[in-house]
């Protein structure tokens, strides 16, 4: 039933929306343009000029160190995305095939600790748990592992802390796609190819896994797009050489003036992350592509 | 013992599973607990506990100043967010809307935009346009980045919602605008309070624009935090605070799940868990 | 309306193909510096004293924060006569990691009241239109403060910085685990046989100045790009030795030091009194290639709403009471000349460090830490270090 009165459809709702998001989000990244290619700076009275120094220091000036850190940023980023997937993957599945009755409240128990402040568990990890005389260090020094009085120490400020605060931070969050399509499969196919002579195992590899993918692929992408980014947890746990590329920028615009450079490497992030959502863009499952189909 | 075989899977994946709760759920634990021990250091073992650091804690209004900023702020951007992502949510709704690839690549843009680059992009901004660092700039930040959370709680439910009953309304009299408020928005309510939630918690939690956007001498309490957690006299009130806001937290998730729940079951006659 | 914005493209366009980097920012300065502090500074009369809002915001060094506040628990007792008067509770304090970073967070996260940089960055707080001149008849202290600082925080004529501290910046060392044969210079910093042992500061240009030391450059304010490029390399060297680049005195300097988690630390000599005085069996190089010597000051914020309380919190500073008990508390020089050597508790230590001659900073092997002019090179530098 179409309402003569109304113009305008429903649509023109989304424009306030989209404004917010479009003027918040194209000034800084405009500005950041502008400020890597040297047009504008943030040094009062400095002189500007359209120059692509910083940009081809960056990209092709050998040695680089920044690129180097992000080379290992990236390199980091896909170690803790596939272990936590990998990780999350028996977790999803023994919800949604073995424990039936109560696999809601279950997935609601893995999430719960999602729901808390990240900031708070990084600061439990960072000062509490891994620290010198933090709880992982009382409990190898009452076990006898580890000498009393000497702490691990690798335990902090290492690469493990931060893979293992990040890994820690993002397993209940990518279980999630995962159980979702497990929880959905059809049963049937699965009877099928035990009827037809395959042992569990053989049933798992050939039907269920498969069916699976797209969800571990979703859950991978969910963890690798915010990860690429990171940079709180390697503030907190981190030591000098594990800084992540999101610290580099961070010390650029915090620590040191020269916004210019810094602006490159945001603009590079930026980037990065774009080509990885245009990539793995369609495994991200979020169904709004169809409208309402109401009068 | 073959019965104990057969079950090998299951109890070896329930092992796995109990291990990782565990695992989630001990630091958790340890804030928790920590926040009662008399000693200023969280070490083991706990000689004595003491609730001086609650009492502390309150009374240090560096530390209050910084949580009632962030509870403001994040009440804002939760409000503000969930109203802008029901007016989304309406026009993704039309069956008709121009370039909705695009519309809807833009509304979810902020899932993807490292929040880093985004604060020193706004920082940037401010400084062109020579305004000082305020809480406006972390709220309007904050909003941009919870908008994409808000589409994705409350779209779905939206379009879900059975069209018959507004329909019906609008065959008893009511306008497109009177049936949304009496009908629609109701049956939106679960959603609507989830997706508060939701992005209060972005909120309350950012750090990169907090850090970069509030002015100095207002942080918000992420910002507070991580100066806090290098100060080793503020530590034991961090977590004395901290442990509150993880039970909270917990309760609140907990609450609104089975409140969740309960609704659904009232409402649609159903748990769509 | 953006006024900056507009004036400085203008001039930008008019001027940038026509001046090199130095002689441009001078040439706009003229041009706009004037514009800007008459834009920025009423030129009506001020509100007075009690109806400026009085709510302090100082970017300031850990340690420093007036006495009476709940932020200074290192015993300072200057600015007591300042919070007794207008309370303690309205002061913000914002810290300053290191001066390059303290210029870049006057620049973006002000405006500040009050400043507290050193002074080779006068010049660059002067330039940026930061800062405005003190009205130094307002400060009763003023005329007790040592002539030849006094002139050194001057710019064009005007006062823009009231000198406050001075001192030196050395490696403060263990006697007890650091062989005497090793503790000679600057290269203590980079004997790898105290690997995880050592933290420098992270000081951006500053540690480009002790780099320098080492590898022997006559100015180490002044590297040519040969000799940045050597510093560098000479820094990446060494990084792998640190601990950490400490960032806070009192949250890790000091305590990394006391615990034993360091034996060689980046330090000024307030440090070697508090080490000592905790136990320890410490000791303050003095380096064949020279010390670095600083002295750093007050500066008024530009675009302040409380300019009578700034001048009374900095006199409340300045004062020959907090100038004495500072010294007493740090062993910092203090540029009130009305401080006598004999009101010094421990006199060999002030006699060593030469405290009653604030002209110490430039004489000797002292070498005094200055404007540097390729100072964004400088910080690109630094962060290439502290990224490999």
């Amino acid at each position: 039933m179409v309402t003569l009165r109304l113009r305008v459809g429903r649509g023109v709702f989304i424009v306030p929306p989209l404004v917010v998001v479009l003027l918040v989000l194209i000034g800084p990244v405009i500005l950041l343009s502008l400020y890597s290619l040297n047009l504008r700076t943030n040094i009062p009275f400095a002189p500007t000029g359209l120059s692509y120094d910083n940009w081809q220091d960056f990209l092709r000036g050998p040695g680089n160190p920044f690129r180097n850190r992000f080379v290992y940023s990236m390199e980091f980023t896909l170690v803790v995305s596939i272990a936590t997937t990998v990780a999350a993957y028996p977790l999803a599945y023994y919800l949604a095939f073995h424990a039936r009755r109560f696999r809601y409240t279950l997935l609601l128990l893995l999430i719960v600790p999602f729901f808390t402040s990240y900031l708070l568990r990084v600061v439990a990890w960072s000062d509490v748990m891994l620290n010198e005389n933090g709880v992982v260090n009382q409990v190898l020094w009452a076990i006898g592992v580890q000498p009393r009085g000497v702490g691990v120490g690798w335990l902090l400020y290492s690469n493990f802390s931060i893979f293992l605060v990040l890994f820690y931070s993002w397993i209940p969050f990518v279980a999630l796609p995962i159980f979702a399509v497990l929880e959905n499969m059809d049963r049937s196919l699965i009877e099928a190819a035990r009827d037809l002579g395959a042992g569990p195992l053989g049933a798992f590899a050939r039907v269920t896994f498969p069916l699976s993918l797209p969800g571990v692929i979703s859950a991978f992408v969910f963890v690798l797009i915010p990860t690429t980014g990171e940079f709180i947890t390697p503030l907190y746990v981190g030591g000098p050489y594990n800084q992540l590329f999101g610290n580099e920028i961070q010390a650029f615009f915090g620590n040191s003036p020269n916004w210019n450079y810094g602006a490159v490497l945001a603009i590079s992030l930026i980037a990065v992350v774009l080509v990885l959502t245009l990539l793995f863009g369609r495994f991200l499952n979020t169904d709004l592509r169809e409208g309402v189909a109401t009068a | 013992m073959s019965a104990l075989w057969r079950r090998l899977p299951t109890l070896s994946l329930a092992a796995y599973y109990w291990l990782f709760v565990l695992f989630l759920f001990v630091p958790l634990f340890a804030i928790v607990v920590f926040a009662f021990n008399a000693s200023p250091i969280p070490t083991l073992p706990i000689h004595a506990l003491s609730m001086q650091w609650f009492t502390r804690a309150f009374d240090d209004a560096e530390l209050t100043g910084a949580l009632l900023r962030s509870a403001a702020i994040g009440a804002a951007t939760g409000l503000a967010a969930t109203a802008l992502g029901i007016m989304a949510s309406i026009g993704l709704s039309a069956r008709r809307l121009r370039l909705r690839a695009v519309v809807v690549a833009v509304i979810l843009l902020p899932l993807v935009v490292p929040y880093i680059s985004l604060a020193v992009g706004m920082l940037i901004v401010l400084q062109e346009l020579s305004l000082e660092l305020s809480l406006w700039a972390v709220f309007i930040g904050h909003v941009v980045i919870a908008l994409p959370f808000a589409v994705l709680v409350v779209f779905p439910r939206l379009r879900s919602l059975d069209p018959a009953m507004v329909e019906a309304a609008r065959d008893l009299g009511a306008g497109e605008i009177a049936a949304f408020n009496l009908v629609t928005l109701p049956l939106l309510v679960p959603s609507l309070i989830s997706s508060f939630l939701i992005c209060f918690i972005t909120s309350f939690d950012e750090f990169a624009i907090a850090s970069f956007l509030a002015p100095p001498g207002q942080p918000t309490y992420p910002v507070f935090l991580y100066a806090g957690s290098r100060t080793p006299g503020l530590l034991p009130e961090l977590i004395a605070i901290g442990s509150l806001i993880i039970v909270f937290s917990i309760v609140v998730v907990v609450v609104a799940e089975g409140g969740r729940r309960y609704i659904e079951r009232r409402l649609v006659g159903e748990v769509e868990a | 309306m953006p006024r900056p914005g507009i004036d400085r493209r203008t001039f930008l366009a008019g001027t940038a193909g026509v001046f090199g980097l130095g002689i441009g920012g001078i040439g706009l300065l003229e041009a706009c510096g004037s514009t800007s502090s008459v834009a920025s500074v009423s030129p009506s009369p001020r509100p007075p004293l009690a109806q400026e809002p009085g709510a302090l915001s100082i970017l300031e060094w850990g340690g420093y924060e007036a006495g009476g506040t709940k932020a200074q628990t290192s015993g300072l007792q200057a600015g007591t006569t300042y919070t007794t008067k207008y309370g303690a509770n309205g002061i913000t304090y914002t810290y300053i990691t290191n001066d390059d970073q303290a210029l870049q967070k006057a620049t973006s996260a002000g405006p500040f009241d009050l400043m507290h940089p050193c002074n080779e960055n006068t010049k660059d707080y002067v330039d940026r239109g930061l800062v405005q001149p003190w009205d130094t008849s307002l400060l009763p202290s003023f005329s007790q403060l040592n002539p030849g600082l006094v002139k050194a925080g001057q710019v064009n004529g005007k006062q823009y910085m009231i000198p406050w501290d001075w001192g030196y910046g050395s490696l403060l060392y263990r006697t007890d685990k650091i062989d005497a044969a090793d503790a000679t210079g600057w290269e203590l910093a980079w004997n790898s046989k105290y690997s995880g042992k050592i933290s420098l500061w992270n000081g951006a240009s500053t540690n480009f100045e002790i780099a320098a030391l080492k590898l022997g450059f006559p100015h180490m304010d002044n590297l040519s790009s040969d000799q940045l490029s050597q510093a560098k390399a000479a820094l990446i060297q060494q990084k792998p030795l640190n601990k950490l680049y400490w960032d806070s005195e009192y949250n890790q300097e000091q305590p990394n030091f006391q615990s034993g988690t360091v034996w060689v630390t980046y330090a000024w000599q307030d440090s070697l009194v508090s080490m000592t005085q905790a136990g320890l069996k410490a000791a303050f190089l003095d380096p064949s290639q020279g010390r670095l010597s600083w002295f750093c000051g007050f500066m008024l914020g530009a675009k302040t709403q409380n300019y009578y309380h700034a001048h009374e919190y900095v006199e409340s500073f300045i004062n020959h009471d907090a100038c004495a008990q500072m010294t007493n508390l740090f062993y910092y020089g203090t540029s009130n000349t009305t401080v006598q050597p004999s009101e010094i508790k421990d006199q060999t230590l002030a006699a060593a460090l030469d405290l009653g001659n604030p002209q110490a900073i430039t004489s000797g092997k002292n070498h005094l830490q200055s404007w540097a002019p390729n100072r964004s090179a400088l910080e690109l530098a630094w962060q290439e270090v502290t990224a490999s």
